[in-house]
């Protein structure tokens, strides 16, 4: 499975970051890629009103019981999957973030009820939303719906998220909510993406 | 294994059957062609509509790239789209990594013996042959398709 292209979508549903992965990669318009981004942001709101009756009838009963805790953190938490990307091939570590890796531990999704993952025939689509409302897609070259392939790619875009938060938004020169157009980004992106 | 509801729609945006079961206990549970499931219909077929096009858009040139599961957080929905602008709409929990074979045996087996080979059946459940707006009404009350459904699916309810 290789990611053939890398996308982050803003808190407003633009498409601010775009890059492929692959050589084969079919090429779309600039426009249709902004397309794609509005679509997919709102498909994620609409994928979320229609949870079945039967598991929000199962919440409601649990939430009475106390079961839930306050916040709604039922959602199941992402197990942490080795270390992927943790340094660069020279060894020099990738960000700023403490240990050996950017994280070490499982992570709760913050993306409890909305879009996560597609498939088709050729291709699956991956969704990581953060808490700020910043979403990162991967597109993949293989169809799979396998727990451990969404495991993967969930903490594959978790850490493109911190260097997003490394080399994008610390640099000065970076305004919020613009395309991303910072070359450390790029660069780091590559080696984490080349890694897998 | 969970189900939580099946869904058809036909080419003309209409949602022509829809089984929703509330309890995973009981198989028995909740609604069939239920009018308040129309706004549900509604959106599910915004959501998969729309992730068709873009999957149209991603796939390489000259292949078609059809769309088989969406997944959640919550729940995994697994469509299958027929030659004839049927689609065939499972939705289950996370645990269900491919439904295919269910939504072909579904189509194949009992759709297609039951509802297209019935000659009381309308071959087009919309009102007039241009309609686009998903406004009909008209719905599959087959008796023999909605044993055959509920016989087949009845069992993965819970």
């Amino acid at each position: 499975m290789a990611i053939q292209t890398i996308l982050v979508i803003n808190k407003s549903g633009g498409l601010v970051y775009q890059r492929d992965f692959v050589a084969t990669a079919p090429r779309l318009s600039s426009n249709e890629y902004l397309i794609l981004a509005g679509t997919l942001q709102g498909i994620v709101a609409i994928a979320s009103q229609i949870t079945p009756k039967s598991l929000q009838i199962a919440g409601k009963g649990s939430a009475k019981g106390g079961v839930e805790p306050a916040g709604g953190a039922a959602a199941p938490l992402v197990p942490y999957v080795g270390t992927l990307g943790a340094t660069t091939a020279s060894g020099t570590p990738m960000g700023s973030f403490l240990g050996p890796d950017y994280f070490n531990d499982a992570f709760a999704s913050c993306n409890g009820r909305g879009l996560k993952h597609v498939t088709t025939d050729q291709n699956s689509l991956f969704l990581y939303q953060t808490l700020t409302g910043i979403k990162f897609v991967a597109v993949s070259t293989q169809p799979t719906t396998n727990a451990m392939a969404v495991a993967v790619a969930e903490n594959l875009l978790r850490k493109a998220y911190c260097l997003y938060a490394d080399y994008v938004m610390k640099n000065p020169f970076y305004e919020p909510e613009m395309p991303i157009k910072c070359e450390l980004f790029d660069q780091k992106l590559g080696v984490l993406v080349g890694q897998l | 294994m969970a189900l939580y509801s099946f869904w058809i729609f036909d080419r003309h945006c209409n949602c022509i059957f829809d089984r929703e079961w509330t309890l995973k206990t009981n198989p028995s549970s909740g609604t069939t062609n239920s009018k308040l499931n129309e706004d549900t219909a509604k959106l599910l077929y915004g959501m998969v509509f729309s992730l068709r096009s873009i999957s149209q858009k991603l796939g390489s040139k000259g292949s078609f790239n059809e769309i088989r599961t969406i997944a959640t957080g919550k729940y995994r929905a697994h469509i299958l789209c027929t030659a004839s602008g049927l689609w065939f709409i499972l939705l289950s929990d996370l645990g269900q990594e491919d439904l295919s074979q269910v939504l072909r045996y579904l189509y194949s087996e009992i759709y297609v013996k039951t509802v297209v080979y019935n000659w009381l059946s309308p071959v087009d459940f919309a009102d007039s042959p241009n309609e686009r707006r998903g406004q009909g009404f008209r719905k599959i009350r087959n008796r023999q398709f909605l044993l055959a459904v509920e016989k087949f699916l009845g069992p993965m309810v819970n």
